[in-house]
């Protein structure tokens, strides 16, 4: 028999194990609840774990990362057990329908099985071997070829990469999710998702509600780990680290991202959740069980994200070459240091709001729950102090992507480089000063409005400061023709930001607020900032830095199809939701009535959600093909002055085979005789 | 690492700053009974936990120079790591920041009804235990691996006693005062906080023991022992969020007797 290829050999196998699943499942939820139901959650749960692990089998055998989800199979359900015996000696309930088991075992199931994780796949191994004081060696060798992407590598590109390859997966994902009720949307009333409809013991309106809540968390969760992506590729090369100061924890970072992403999917398995992406008690305290494996999904992507900022940080003030001072770091590293700040303290609110809701749930601790004297507004406070600023976290690193790209391209020096370079700070900052702009209708304290109104409208400042400069950068410019991909996504993202920032103001503003609030125009204009701050620059920067990741350049033709049917799909779609905003369509709503006709601008919006659908599928296309067949890239393809491009491409572990010194300003492009790096003689 | 003092001078250092700590905890419970006044009681937090994060957790450090050394030598590494657990710490004081304003949000000026006694004895011991792993620090520093050791140990003892009189001892008097998780909201924050302190506690000791444990081998020298520095710190770092909770849940504000 001719060896099949790893990738269809783990499909042949997902597809056994989701079958597998499912029928284990099917039966023990008969044995539990007495009746045969096809769509039982256990069933899916199993179908999706155990095809999952079956899938990495095929892939790479049994170890690194099946072993890690396999022993996350085996510790959810030891864990949960373990609750369940004791329950069942403290004469509680044990095993009961719908979800096999009580929330308190899934809960602590949920845990364990991230632990165990960590534990089966072997990246917190020499932790565990040094606390024990057995010699580890500093450095490691990866495995040769793809198996590395799969083991606890400790090199940043790998990671890098890894974080990169999770993201676009969480991205299309939720994408799909968005898809399909944009299709319930497209016209009024309700088509597939109705009552009648069954899954995952939701009916279709349940079912709604679980994906429209599933998008928002795992578009933001696919941000986070796209962004950790990027700047873990690309801050030590650009301040010319060998790796990340910490490169143990790196790894942790990322492969603790993995078991959450498994936690939020089975949410949507596991009863679904009603709350949207904001978990809001009281109606977070009363929702279906989905809403603990959201929260402890969050809860460990957290913790992801602040590890991966505290290491990032920890790099940037600890690793720079030589030359390399503040003023003369590349803009995407002011950007990521901006960025960390916020991710790494503030991170922790909104673990904590999850954390004091679960425990509500669990244990009946009444923080928010008014008849215990609790207060569902300190929710929101607590929640939105990280959920305000993270929104920064998501858009900085992209904003220093535009600054980045900007100058290589017009070759023009960068306009008010220590301006950019301080204006993510500022708004790192001034975002910790800002979170209760989203509370103007929650019934907070009115004396708190005019203040945070203020504060809020400060953002457009320093924002508005890189608009200046990115202007003033382009101003006669010596725009380069064809223009490429990369460079099409950073005018992109300047643009559709541009509509983001200036649809935010009245959002700031009380008086505008109260009736804009929860209506279709807050999504349009998040979707504005999202997409400029981070989806476009994240593209161009794919563009940009593929050929450095692998040594091949990506199809232009298909780069120019991407960009032109993404650009005019994302304005019809953000525009337009803004539109029946403005004319009262409510957010996060299943159906709405025809008398109000938004029956047209809804089917048009879905159109143009299948377009952008479309498009990324071209970009994914893109990618696959051009890892083999892609034009070989040599030398340095865009003309950058940034230090990465001055060496071969792809580049080894350790990065810079010798070592370079700053000696002048990062982004003099066209200034004749200038030199931002010089490379020390071998 | 530097050596700027000698061994028994960097002892008495230890021993001072753990008599001001002292003198200013009975200072701290006088004037909750006497003048309950809560910006004194903040003051006074305040100066404590600046006392150990100088002394005891040695702040400064982050601010020293390199002397030049490679980015792979063993100083620049510790420097390194330093900054790392640092920064470590600023984020988690984000979480005790949150459940403080948590408790101020919902309880105002109010507090439960707990005992006195037990919790003033709590944070004596967890005092004490800062004082001892002061004295195993400033031991390994110079050389002194018994010193260190039986200091290692007598802290994870206080640690252990502490978690006891929490978890063992104050959560079941508290049941008996009506401080119940499930209750109202006053259990809730009492319980959450202190579980969440006591949780880092158990962690705190987990470190310690596998810091002595590696001590034991004979792993940690006067010139190589991060290890041993990351777990102090972090030791000293929860006892600072005591000195905070610690009047926020028993001195600021009035009892509340739930007790019919």
């Amino acid at each position: 028999m001719k060896k099949m290829k790893p990738i269809v050999r783990g499909l042949l196998f997902l597809l056994v194990g989701a079958f597998v699943g499912y029928g284990v499942g099917l039966g023990l939820d008969v044995l539990v609840g007495g009746r045969v139901n096809f769509t039982a959650s256990i069933a899916g749960y199993f179908s999706l774990l155990i095809g999952v692990a079956l899938f990495f089998f095929g892939l790479v055998g049994y170890r690194t990362i099946t072993r890690g989800v396999t022993w996350q199979i085996f510790g959810t359900l030891g864990g949960a057990l373990f609750v369940t015996g004791i329950r069942a000696i403290m004469g509680l309930k044990t095993f009961v329908p719908p979800f096999l088991f009580t929330e308190p075992a899934w809960v602590f199931g949920g845990l364990v099985g991230v632990i165990c994780f960590i534990l089966g796949h072997g990246v917190a191994d020499d932790w565990i071997r040094m606390a024990r004081g057995v010699d580890v060696p500093e450095h490691r060798e990866d495995a040769p070829g793809w198996e590395k992407y799969y083991s606890p590598s400790l090199d940043h590109k790998v990671i890098g990469i890894q974080y990169t390859v999770i993201a676009l997966i969480l991205l299309v994902v939720g994408g799909t999710f968005a898809l399909i009720f944009r299709t319930e949307l497209a016209s009024s009333g309700l088509q597939f998702l109705t009552t009648e409809f069954k899954l995952f013991n939701q009916n279709g309106l349940q079912f709604y509600n679980t994906l429209m809540s599933l998008h928002g968390m795992i578009m933001i969760v696919s941000i986070l780990l796209g962004i950790a992506g990027l700047m873990n590729y690309l801050v030590p090369l650009l301040i010319g680290a060998h790796d990340m100061a910490f490169p143990r924890l790196n790894a942790f970072s990322f492969w603790i991202a993995v078991p959450a992403a498994v936690l939020l999917l089975s949410s949507l398995i596991l009863g679904g959740f009603d709350t949207g992406w904001t978990g809001y008690p009281p109606l977070s305290a009363k929702a279906p069980l989905g809403i603990q494996m959201f929260f402890l999904g969050v809860f460990v992507a957290g913790w992801s994200s602040i590890l991966g900022a505290l290491n990032l940080l920890a790099t940037v003030l600890r690793m720079r070459a030589k030359g390399m001072t503040a003023f003369r770091l590349p803009i995407f590293v002011w950007a990521s240091i901006a960025t960390s700040i916020i991710a790494m303290t503030a991170t922790q609110l909104i673990g904590l709001s999850f954390q004091m809701v679960m425990f509500q749930r669990l244990f009946g601790m009444g923080f928010f729950d008014p008849a215990k004297g609790g207060s569902p507004v300190l929710f929101q406070h607590l929640f939105w102090f990280y959920s305000h600023p993270a929104v920064y976290v998501f858009i900085l690193p992209g904003l220093g992507v535009v600054s980045e790209l900007l100058p290589v391209f017009v070759r023009k020096p960068l306009f008010g480089y220590k301006w950019i370079a301080m204006s993510s700070l500022a708004i790192a900052l001034v975002g910790f000063l800002v979170w209760a702009h989203h509370m103007f209708t929650s019934g907070m304290n009115e004396y708190l409005r005019v203040p945070f109104m203020y504060s809020t409208l400060l953002v457009a400042i320093p924002t508005g400061v890189k608009f200046f400069s990115w202007v003033a950068t382009l101003w006669k410019g010596k725009i380069t023709t064809p223009m490429p991909s990369a460079f099409l996504f950073v005018v992109g993202a300047i643009v559709v930001f541009l509509m983001g920032g200036l649809t935010g103001p009245p959002n700031a503003t009380v008086s505008t607020d109260l009736h804009l609030h929860d209506t279709y125009w807050i999504v349009g204009h998040f979707h504005d900032t999202l997409f400029g701050g981070f989806v476009f620059p994240f593209f161009a920067a794919l563009y940009y830095w593929f050929p450095k990741a692998t040594g091949r350049r990506m199809n232009e033709t298909l780069g120019k199809w991407h960009f032109w049917l993404m650009t005019p799909a994302f304005f019809t779609l953000s525009l337009g939701m803004m539109r029946i905003g403005l004319l009262g369509m409510r957010r996060r709503i299943a159906d709405y009535d025809p008398l109000q006709g938004f029956d047209a601008t809804h089917l048009v919006l879905t159109i143009a959600a299948f377009a952008i659908a479309l498009s990324v599928l071209i970009f994914i296309i893109n990618l696959v093909t051009s890892l083999k067949r892609g034009e070989p890239a040599e030398g340095n393809l865009w003309n950058s002055r940034s230090p990465e491009w001055q060496v071969a491409s792809p580049m080894p572990a350790h990065n810079y085979d010798t070592p370079f010194e700053v000696v002048g300003e990062p982004y003099d492009y066209g200034l004749p005789g200038s030199k931002y790096v010089e490379f020390a003689k071998k | 690492m530097t050596h700027t003092q000698n061994k028994s001078s960097a002892l008495a250092q230890g021993l001072i700053v753990f008599i001001f700590l002292a003198v200013l905890t009975a200072l701290e419970f006088g004037i909750a009974i006497l003048l309950n006044s809560i910006v004194l009681l903040i003051l006074v937090a305040l100066v404590k936990a600046g006392l150990v994060a100088y002394y005891y957790m040695h702040i400064y450090k982050l601010n020293q120079e390199d002397h030049g050394e490679g980015h792979d030598s063993y100083a620049y590494k510790t420097g390194t790591n330093r900054l790392g657990l640092w920064l470590f710490l600023l984020s988690d004081s984000f979480v005790f920041g949150g459940l403080l304003v948590s408790r101020f949000n919902l309880l105002g000026m109010t507090r439960p009804h707990l005992n006195q006694l037990l919790g003033l004895a709590v944070t004596v011991v967890l005092l004490v235990s800062s004082f001892f792993m002061n004295r195993a620090e400033t031991s390994i520093a110079h050389g002194d691996k018994k010193g260190f050791l039986n200091g290692t140990l007598v802290t994870i003892i206080l640690g252990l006693l502490f978690v006891i009189g929490v978890v063992g001892l104050e959560w079941q008097l508290a049941k008996i005062e009506e401080v119940i998780a499930s209750k109202d909201v006053v259990g809730g924050i009492f319980y959450m906080m202190t579980g969440m302190h006591a949780f880092h506690v158990l962690t705190g000791v987990i470190l310690l023991f596998t810091v002595w444990n590696k001590g034991r081998k004979g792993l940690y020298t006067a010139e190589k022992h991060w290890g041993v520095e990351a777990a102090t710190v972090y030791w000293h770092f929860v006892d600072v969020v005591w000195i905070f909770f610690y009047p926020a849940l028993y001195l600021i504000g009035a009892a509340i007797q739930l007790a019919a």
